[in-house]
């Protein structure tokens, strides 16, 4: 087999050069591997240019898009990597701690942690913030048969995101004024 | 029935084209025919159809992209509600 030797030096370039360009609140979701032994994959990967893009196909006069506009502008990007499996043990600790340790850096801040050895889940929200301004948020939630990443870079409404409750069929949850606003 | 017959002959006689038939011919065909759009028409007509072309796709990419940021909000808002959820237990 003859290999392109200046084709894999310019995919290995730009590689490198996404890497070195890309915002430091976006981190690298290396969870590819799991999609073969997933039932069920959402793979997104929406940079600025395209939410932009995406914005102007949304409906200003309609509530449930108009919200959503709202929390799109100053995005740079959705990163989103969803997996859902028939049996248990599909992905491992490995796995979820390749995501977690790139989160050990002093700009992200875990506010959220939620183990529950019942259920055997585990769920954490960490933001990111650089001069005291939220930036970006990693949602790492870990169940048995399900597992998902989600990376917003840019500044994120993160109570204007769980008021999508109720809409788009995301489930509705009411939480106390006084809780929500801590 | 001579008369039928005579009608006939007369009614199928060879008969010889104008002299200027050929070249009559000729230049009418080099025109494009009676039917034959003019060039700017067929150009409008080709613009126009890439435009159109261009604008469906354009609006399909549009709503691709729409659908796929509605299905971000409602994974990302799924887990935030799912983990508020959790910790309110």
């Amino acid at each position: 087999m003859k290999t392109n030797l200046p084709a894999l030096a310019a995919a290995l370039l730009a590689f490198a050069a996404a890497v070195a360009l890309a915002a430091p609140q976006q981190f690298q979701l290396d969870l590819d591997h799991l999609a073969a032994k997933a039932s069920n994959a959402v793979d997104l990967s929406l940079g600025g240019s395209t939410l932009r893009f995406a914005a102007k196909f949304l409906d200003g006069h309609d509530p449930d898009e108009a919200q959503i506009k709202k929390l799109i502008g100053g995005l740079q990007g959705i990163y989103i990597k969803h997996f859902e499996f028939r049996h248990e043990g599909e992905w491992t600790q490995t796995d979820l701690d390749r995501v977690r340790n790139q989160l050990h850096t002093p700009e992200w801040e875990r506010i959220v942690g939620v183990k529950s050895a019942e259920e055997g889940s585990n769920a954490e929200i960490f933001l990111h913030v650089e001069n005291g301004k939220n930036t970006g948020i990693a949602i790492i939630e870990a169940e048995p048969r399900e597992l998902t990443v989600v990376n917003i870079v840019g500044p994120v409404d993160l109570e204007g995101l769980a008021d999508l409750g109720g809409h788009f069929d995301i489930p509705k949850l009411t939480i106390p004024k006084e809780k929500k606003s801590k | 029935m001579d008369w039928l017959d005579d009608e006939l002959k007369r009614a199928f006689e060879r008969q010889e084209p104008p002299p200027d038939f050929a070249a009559r011919t000729i230049a009418r065909a080099r025109r494009g025919g009676r039917f034959a759009l003019p060039r700017w028409a067929a150009a409008a007509a080709a613009a126009l159809a890439i435009a159109a072309a261009g604008y469906g796709y354009r609006q399909r990419q549009g709503e691709q992209a729409k659908q796929q940021v509605l299905l971000a909000f409602r994974i990302a808002a799924t887990k935030v509600n799912h983990i508020q959820m959790q910790v309110e237990r």
